[in-house]
């Protein structure tokens, strides 16, 4: 059971340099459980960058510095002791360009189940249809799950990268542009499921297209020049905005 | 540089300006049709019936374009959203001062049996209150909403004085019973425009400030 408006991940005074600029100012927001929560901005203000440090996928890049803290529950994401693989189990990520492996749908699956140690054949498949089933993937796939993953069309691709991220039953999905490179059903399909997904999981999703952050999501953080604009309720944010900024931005009368 | 969008914004909102004009003047022009029975301005009112209707077609239609292009968001959406209501409400004007210039036709054969005062000092303050609020959508400014409930708290006193007034010379002679009914209509239409106004009023701060007020 869920509680309410219960805070899943808390990001608190984070600041981050790619050498020495500095990409995030003192950024502090929370990502409310069972909530969509999107990240709106124009390019380069830094939306990725926050999305990325969720789930330390900024670590792989060097010279990149972080200050601050980002909790999820009790765990200090960037904590000595966190195991940055257990973080990413719990902190799934789907990107912009759909990405599978270059394998058959089935082992696109169950290949995060078996590096996380399922081995038994029953329980993956009970997995891979589990996941593909909550994707809204199973129905176009069950019958041809042998065939290259790379067949599929760049929807089924994408929800295919969702089921691969659920397959390892995180608690947040990370997704960064998801919908981008997608046609105006596929992309519809996703935003139909976030909506689903969110009964059992957090959403966190950057996206440039407005009109999809007011669909889809329940918060949004406004970012700008790398800082934290307005953090709100979207309801509010797209119809009636605090800051001059954010309303500038979403009336696209700005610069 | 001003968005297509933008622009677009910008000629809805005058044709809603236009069209709010066309109907204070209508109604303005109805109440001097009635005070001096002058059927040819009567006339002139009516022939402005089909305009407003267009008008509300044409900014109804536009709206909706803007909508499906642009997908506007904040003051944006509050505006069109807004741009609809009005002209709504600006019909609504209008087309009561058609009705009053249908009662000049009715009454133009004899004359008035009295002077019409209250319901002309009525029609002013009605016009000044369309007045403000046209006013403030032009120049995108709040309105003082406690001003106006009170201008609208005037109007009611007024109309329910003619109301008054009229039953007691219904009583006295059922010769006036026609004329004073058609009065105390002129009233009750009147008074429905000043509650348009208002309205409109409340539609214009929710579009400038995003928040809703009630105007009672």
């Amino acid at each position: 059971m869920t509680r309410k408006n219960k805070t899943k991940m808390n990001i608190h005074n984070l600041n981050l340099w790619y050498d020495k600029s500095q990409a995030l100012y003192d950024i502090t927001v929370p990502v409310l459980e069972n909530k969509v929560t999107a990240i709106i901005g124009p390019s380069g203000c830094g939306k990725s960058t926050l999305i990325r440090c969720l789930n330390r996928m900024n670590d792989i890049i060097g010279k990149c510095r972080i200050e601050g803290s980002v909790m999820m529950d009790d765990i200090d994401i960037y904590g000595k002791k966190t195991d940055v693989v257990e973080v990413r189990k719990k902190v799934g990520m789907v990107f912009q360009k759909p990405n599978p492996f270059p394998k058959s749908i089935y082992e696109n699956i169950a290949y995060g189940c078996r590096i996380a140690g399922v081995r038994s054949k029953k329980k993956l498949d009970e997995i891979v249809e589990h996941s593909l089933k909550e994707a809204f993937l199973w129905e176009e796939v069950a019958d041809r799950l042998d065939e290259s993953a790379m067949g599929l069309s760049g929807g089924q691709q994408q929800r295919l990268c969702i089921a691969r991220a659920l397959a390892i039953e995180p608690d947040v999905i990370l997704m960064d542009e998801p919908c981008s490179a997608l046609d105006p059903i596929a992309t519809a399909k996703i935003e139909d499921l976030i909506r689903i997904l969110v009964k059992n999981y957090t959403v966190v999703i950057v996206t440039h297209n407005m009109q999809q952050a007011a669909r889809v999501s329940d918060y949004t953080a406004y970012m700008y020049l790398g800082k934290l604009i307005e953090y709100g309720k979207t309801k509010q944010i797209f119809e009636n905005p605090n800051e001059e900024s954010t309303e500038n931005y979403i009336t696209g009368r700005f610069g | 540089m001003e968005s297509k969008f933008h622009e677009e914004l910008d000629a809805i909102k005058g044709k809603v300006l236009d069209m709010g004009v066309l109907a204070r003047q209508m109604l303005k022009e109805s109440m001097v049709s009635l005070s001096t029975l002058d059927v040819k301005v009567a006339d002139d009112v009516l022939a402005k019936k089909d305009k407003i209707m267009e008008m509300d077609e044409t900014i109804e239609h536009r709206c909706i374009q803007a909508i499906s292009l642009y997908q506007p968001m904040a003051v944006d959406v509050r505006s069109i959203a807004a741009y609809l209501k009005l002209t709504t409400y600006i019909t609504r004007i209008g087309r009561y001062g058609k009705d009053i210039a249908n009662v000049t036709k009715e009454l133009a054969d004899k004359p008035h049996n009295r002077k019409l005062a209250s319901l002309n000092q009525m029609a002013k303050i009605v016009d000044d209150v369309i007045g403000t609020v046209l006013k403030a959508f032009e120049e995108v400014k709040e309105i003082d909403a406690d001003a106006l409930s009170e201008q609208d708290d005037n109007v009611d006193c007024i109309r329910f004085s003619i109301f008054r007034e009229c039953l007691t010379y219904m009583m006295e002679d059922s010769k006036n019973i026609t004329r004073c009914a058609h009065y105390i209509m002129v009233a009750r239409y009147l008074e429905r425009c000043a509650d348009h106004a208002c309205k409109m009023a409340e539609k214009i701060n929710y579009m400038i400030t995003g928040k809703r007020i009630e105007i009672r």
